[in-house]
């Protein structure tokens, strides 16, 4: 593998040196790209006092492309389905290379405080979410405690 | 005294005397008369005392004596007219008698039992008075002859004294026919040899009256009412147009009357041979069925063949100078045609002749003569017997063949020649023996340099050929080569005697004559010693591959030799100077500047000769010097009056060629040529020619001038001997005066011919042969005795890295290839594709161009070739331009309006101030911070990133499809709306408008490239080849552009560099400064060779060559000896373009072989198809 640019050696630094309140992204022993990142859910949410265990690669082409982010734990939320993959702008098509790991991780702690039921992944979840918010919320708090307990 | 013998044996006793009358006889002659039955029966002494008359010379008393003993009743007044008469005569005996009893009154009768000599027709009627007015007679050339040798002429001329009256008036009729033939007889031979016999079934053509006698003698007469010259005889293919039959007739000798004819197949043979004095036949008839003969019947005779004294002694050496020197004008002025003169077709008809003759004799060269000689005895050759032969009909039907064309025969003889060459010379120096040839170190004394094992060997064989072997190891080889045979020449064995007459008289082969003769059938040349090869050249072509060290090699030949010791230690021009008198016969004409070594370089390489020298040596009364031509006034008494000549001195081609190209203008004569002052003044020691292929064209001035050097010792250095064409080796073989191929007939014949006529491997079997003795090519694969390499070199990988065209050059590319595919289609379609080649190579060479930069395109480049023909489609710039503008509109968003730039200016200006050292900006792509200032990049919303970074961004989107937004702000931007900073004279920064598409893909990914090895491995030195020297120029602006001031250098090397810059140019450029990244620009044509570069060991090739081997020149500067990290060469191609057409095309080459190219439809139709794959 080609070897690691500069900018993920400094970003890698970075998140270690001056990590974001709530968020851990440790990179893999074996892969400098990908890492473990977890989540706090946001105070205020239902995923409060959850912690959220997520994936992270940068693939060989970032900063030009955006990372991969998913989530391993499970969770209910509208822009994210089952198999963790969340939808978010600036993983698509709104992603600029100035962008980085932090900003990405900061968005998707974001989108766990205002999830965005009209610009859904998770259909079934965006439905019930927009038809009976008090029940997919405290559903979610319920997911949050089954699934991202903290130890 | 005849009465006392056989009847039977005295006829032949007559018959002896007439078969060698008819061959002229010639008393003198050792072989015939010693094999005589005569002269081993009745010896006889010379009564030197009984001589009345010794008032002369003891020559003469012998001549007198002899005469007097022949013709005893002869006055003494005959005898001195016949004295004086023939005194000068090669053969004075024997002409003085004939004359004799041509004139004189016989005085003896007898009856005539046997047939008449026609040369001893006697002129019955001439009174003694008229011979008194002829004769005088005389002789000088006794001496050599043992006295001996004259007693069978004495007996046989007794002979014919008693037989002529007889016969004499009936034979007054017939003596001018024979008179005629007189005339015509050759020339007296001192010797004639045996080499042959076959038994002819001849034809009667005139019925006779009575039976011929077995044994008669028969002489070939050509019928003279028809006789044409071999010149009219053949037509223009060779083939002959009349019957020869015909021509040749069998003339009885005793009635003096034709009898009959040849077959048509030997008087073809022998035809050509009647006249030439050097062959000699003689017919004796062998049955005729005892009866007369009608005309028609056939009748058998034996044909005897013999070479005479004439064969050998002939001056060939210079006939055969003048046929090459009159061949030499020929083929300078037509190098197809070969056009023949009368003399030389009547020579070639000679030639040919003589070589049916051996072919129909079987006569076989000599390969093996130990093995000859112990056959010898065995081999029992017979007489050819046409008609019960069998296996003899084989070979008469394939003469048959073989005389539908004579040049068959040539060429047959030529192939049998080029076996027994290579034999003959791999014998000289097989791969073998280069490994085990002996080193040589030179002392510390006077080489500072350590030698590597295989130079050391070279420098053994270097001294050899220059004859130093006393400094060299010694070594028998040495005396083989010394010993050589000239390959021109085969070596026979004279066959056993099986003439008639030796057959008749049972006389036994003479043990002390030779056994061998050698022939030259090229040339006719015959010899009874063994022709050596001159082996006068000293020097030879050292041709290692390059990075081997020819240079250090050299210079410790050199340094072993810095002078001619045996013209120092010993007296000008002594009697046993053998080697100065035979070798410098010319030489001496000019001062000899014995101490001095003259090394001419192309001029690239002239400082790095002089700093090698001053490296390698260690002995301080040796120097160099560089001449330039005009820093000595009078070279003549600089080297040879001054007082310290210098060892070595140094110059390039163009000044030989210059100071040459001045003697011309001033008209001198060559013999003038002492009366200069400058190189061709004096002959030097010795003489070295680096990048020796500068001479390959024998036409140039350059070559021609480098050919007027003289000096002692020759050495051509060149690791491509060969370029295009195996000629080119000619001029190689010229310099060094390799004899006989510096002979243009000679290589013309053998290698030129024969590779016209597509025997590539011939002619390259024989350059081999040629070259090898002379030649020492090391190459680095090739191993040592142990199987070790020779060298060492760390190992080098070359890397392809495909590209894409940026967009500009897209759409200029596509927009000539269409052009370019148009007219090659148009050029098809008619066939006419080769008249268009200069357009279609034009049209090539833009294409290339483009995939460099689109800037090259019409820019004026007067180093390549390919664009100073100034033709129309030069003009083309402006279309490019017209073409861009075009494209742009269409294609690409407005850039910035005026307004908008400025407006930009000024925000920026605004928001950053550039000028305070403590600005800091941060790349957000590549989180560099701070971004170098030189290498930032605005968007039109004023954010700031790296160059690379930001360009990388656009590229990206572009290919993803993706809009393009300025990553910070998401506001969208323009890749033509982009800033840049450029420093002003005052060192301020200033945002200008950045015009990326300015930046071919090759000039960004060689930028890339150089970024990366910079970032990982600082202070390299790299080195980047390009062929167009204004793309050299485009690069280095670039470059600088893009690269950080602190931490590069770049330098630029090409031919418009002067002498002095170059040389400071290299120096800099090999010190390495730690941090400091050295680019060397450097434009293949000027710095392609000899340079040596191993400081770096990154290589760029920006554009492909048709030639790889000019890119392996190349990338062999810094790949060579003295290279001690692993070379890295990467080859920016551009994808899907001509230049991986190229890329084939080059493949092609290295299968194909360009020495192969000789052919021109060959190479047309090559051309074709490359043109084809080009386009396709």
């Amino acid at each position: 593998m080609a070897s690691l640019p500069k900018r993920i050696i400094k970003e890698t630094e970075r998140l270690v040196t001056d990590p974001v309140p709530g968020i851990t992204a440790e990179p893999h022993d074996d892969n400098l790209r990908y890492f473990k990142v977890t989540i706090e859910g946001p105070a205020g949410s239902p995923y409060e006092n959850g912690l959220f265990h997520l994936e992270l690669y940068l693939p060989d082409d970032y900063p030009m492309e955006a990372p991969k982010v998913r989530f391993l734990t499970k969770i209910y939320h509208p822009n994210i389905d089952r198999l963790g993959r969340i939808c978010l702008d600036i993983l698509k098509t709104n992603w600029s290379p100035a962008l980085q790991i932090r900003t990405v991780l900061l968005s998707v702690q974001a989108l766990l405080a205002s999830p965005n039921p009209n610009d859904p992944l998770a259909n079934d979840v965006a439905e019930d979410w927009i038809k009976n918010e008090t029940g997919a919320k405290a559903k979610a708090k319920e997911w949050t405690s089954l699934y991202a307990k903290k130890e | 005294m005849t009465d006392s013998e056989p009847t039977e044996r005295k006829r032949f006793f007559k018959d002896e005397l007439e078969s060698s009358e008819s061959q002229i006889p010639n008393p003198t002659s050792k072989l015939d008369n010693r094999n005589s039955f005569l002269f081993e029966d009745e010896p006889k002494t010379t009564d030197l005392g009984s001589s009345l008359f010794v008032e002369q010379e003891t020559e003469d008393l012998n001549f007198e004596n002899k005469l007097k003993e022949l013709i005893p009743d002869v006055d003494t007044r005959t005898r001195n007219l016949l004295l004086e008469k023939f005194e000068h005569e090669s053969d004075p005996v024997g002409k003085a008698l004939e004359y004799y009893f041509d004139h004189k009154n016989s005085l003896i009768k007898e009856v005539k039992t046997v047939k008449e000599n026609p040369n001893f027709i006697d002129l019955s009627d001439d009174s003694y008075g008229s011979m008194d007015s002829h004769s005088r007679s005389g002789s000088s050339h006794l001496n050599s002859d043992p006295p001996n040798s004259h007693e069978p002429y004495s007996k046989m001329s007794f002979q014919s004294l008693f037989s002529q009256n007889r016969e004499r008036a009936r034979k007054r009729k017939v003596n001018t026919i024979n008179r005629r033939i007189l005339k015509r007889s050759k020339p007296a031979f001192s010797w004639k040899r045996f080499i042959g016999s076959m038994q002819v079934t001849a034809m009667a053509t005139r019925p006779t009256i009575r039976p011929l006698k077995y044994g008669s003698e028969l002489k070939l007469h050509v019928s003279t009412s028809s006789k044409f010259s071999p010149y009219q005889m053949y037509n223009s293919n060779g083939k002959k147009q009349v019957s020869m039959a015909q021509l040749v007739k069998l003339r009885d000798l005793e009635q003096d009357r034709e009898v009959g004819r040849m077959p048509e197949e030997i008087a073809r043979l022998v035809y050509p041979l009647i006249d030439e004095s050097g062959v000699a036949f003689e017919i004796t008839l062998v049955y005729s069925g005892d009866k007369r003969l009608s005309i028609g019947d056939s009748f058998i005779v034996q044909l005897d063949c013999f070479l005479t004294s004439d064969l050998f002694g002939k001056n060939l050496k210079d006939s055969q100078e003048e046929s090459l020197s009159s061949q030499k004008i020929q083929w300078d002025t037509s190098n197809n045609s070969i056009v023949e003169t009368k003399v030389e077709i009547l020579d070639k008809f000679k030639r040919m002749g003589l070589i049916a003759l051996f072919n129909k004799l079987r006569i076989k060269e000599v390969k093996d003569e130990a093995e000859t000689l112990e056959n010898l005895n065995n081999d029992d050759p017979e007489i050819l017997d046409l008609e019960d032969d069998d296996t003899f009909e084989s070979i008469v039907s394939q003469r048959d063949e073989d005389n539908e064309d004579d040049d068959d025969k040539i060429e047959h003889s030529d192939s049998m020649n080029l076996n027994q060459l290579q034999n003959f010379y791999s014998m000289a120096q097989s791969s073998e023996a280069l490994k085990n040839l002996p080193e040589t170190t030179p002392s510390r004394d006077i080489m500072k340099l350590d030698l590597r094992k295989y130079q050391k060997q070279g420098l053994t064989w270097m001294l050899r050929r220059e004859g130093e072997f006393k400094k060299a190891a010694e070594s028998d080889e040495v005396v083989a080569a010394a010993t050589m045979m000239n390959p021109l020449w085969k070596q026979f064995v004279w066959p056993k005697d099986m003439s008639w007459v030796s057959e008749r008289d049972h006389a036994s082969q003479e043990k002390d004559m030779s056994l061998f003769f050698y022939a030259n059938l090229h040339t006719g040349e015959f010899s009874n010693e063994k022709p050596m090869l001159e082996t006068s050249l000293k020097g030879g072509i050292l041709s290692d591959e390059m990075g081997l060290g020819k240079t250090i090699s050299t210079l410790s030949l050199i340094l072993s030799s810095p002078c001619d010791s045996s013209f120092d230690q010993k007296e000008l021009f002594t009697e046993d100077d053998t080697v100065l008198t035979q070798n410098f016969s010319e030489i001496t004409q000019k001062p000899y500047a014995s101490r001095t070594t003259l090394i001419v370089v192309p001029m690239s390489l002239l400082h790095q000769w002089h700093s090698q020298f001053e490296k390698a040596c260690s002995n301080d009364d040796l120097h160099s010097e560089i001449y330039y031509g005009g820093n000595v006034s009078n070279l003549k008494t600089h080297l040879i009056n001054g007082k310290k000549p210098p060892t070595v001195l140094i110059t390039t081609y163009g000044i030989v060629q210059n100071e040459w190209t001045k003697i011309l203008k001033t008209s001198v004569s060559e013999l003038d040529l002492q009366s200069t002052t400058g190189l061709f003044s004096l002959s030097f020691y010795r003489i070295v020619l680096d990048e020796g292929h500068m001479i390959r064209n024998r036409q140039t001035i350059t070559s021609k001038a480098i050919m007027q050097l003289t000096g002692k010792c020759k050495w051509v250095l060149t690791g491509t001997p060969i370029i295009n064409r195996l000629d080119d080796m000619y001029s190689l073989v010229k310099f060094l005066n390799l004899e006989p191929w510096s002979q243009i007939g000679f290589w013309k014949q053998f290698i030129s011919i024969p590779f016209e006529n597509k025997n590539f491997k011939q002619a390259f079997d024989v350059v081999n042969s040629i070259m090898e003795p002379v030649f020492l090519r090391r190459t680095k694969h090739m191993k040592d005795a142990n199987g070790k390499p020779l060298v060492d070199l760390p190992p080098k990988e070359v890397i392809v890295e495909k590209l894409k065209l940026s967009e500009k050059q897209d759409i200029v590319y596509k927009h000539l290839l269409n052009r370019a595919e148009d007219s090659v289609k148009l050029g098809l379609e008619r066939g006419d594709l080769l008249k268009k080649y200069s357009t279609i190579l034009v049209n090539i060479l833009r294409l290339r161009q483009v995939c460099c930069d689109v800037s090259l395109i019409g820019s004026q480049d007067e180093n390549d070739e390919d664009l100073s023909n100034n033709n129309a489609m030069l003009s083309n710039g402006s279309d490019v331009a017209a073409l861009l503008k075009d494209s742009k509109s269409d294609n690409v968003e407005e850039t910035f309006s005026e307004i908008e730039l400025q407006e930009a200016i000024k925000i920026i200006n605004e928001r950053y101030d550039f000028n305070n050292d403590d600005i800091s900006l941060e790349c957000s792509i590549c989180t560099t911070e701070p971004i170098p200032l030189d290498k930032i990049l605005f968007t039109e919303c004023e954010h700031p990133f790296c160059k690379e970074c930001l360009l990388e961004y656009c590229e990206y989107q572009k290919i993803k499809n993706l809009d393009l937004k300025c990553p910070l702000c998401r506001h969208e931007i323009s890749k033509n709306k982009l800033l840049t900073l450029q420093k002003k004279e005052n060192g301020e920064y200033e945002p200008v408008h950045y015009n990326s598409d300015s930046r071919s893909s090759k000039i960004v990914a060689l930028a890339n490239h150089l970024q990366q090895l910079q970032d990982s491995s600082p202070g390299e030195q790299v080195v980047v080849f390009s062929q167009f020297s204004s793309y050299l120029d485009i690069l280095e602006k670039a470059l600088r552009d893009i690269s950080p001031a602190k931490t590069t250098k770049i330098y630029k090397f090409d031919g418009r560099l002067s002498l002095k810059d170059r040389n400071s140019v290299l120096k800099e450029f090999q010190e390495k400064s730690p941090g400091i990244q050295k680019i060397l620009l450097l434009s293949l044509k000027a710095g392609g060779v000899g340079l040596n570069l191993t400081c770096a060991s990154y290589a760029f090739v920006m554009d492909p060559w048709w030639s790889p081997s000019m890119e392996d020149q190349a990338i062999d500067r810094i790949h060579r000896i003295g290279q001690e990290n692993n070379v890295k060469v990467t080859r920016f191609i551009i994808e899907n373009s001509i230049e991986e057409k190229m890329l084939r095309i080059q493949e092609r080459k290295r299968t194909i072989g360009e020495a192969m190219d000789a052919d021109e439809d060959e190479r047309r139709k090559r051309r074709i198809e490359e043109i084809k794959m080009l386009f396709e």
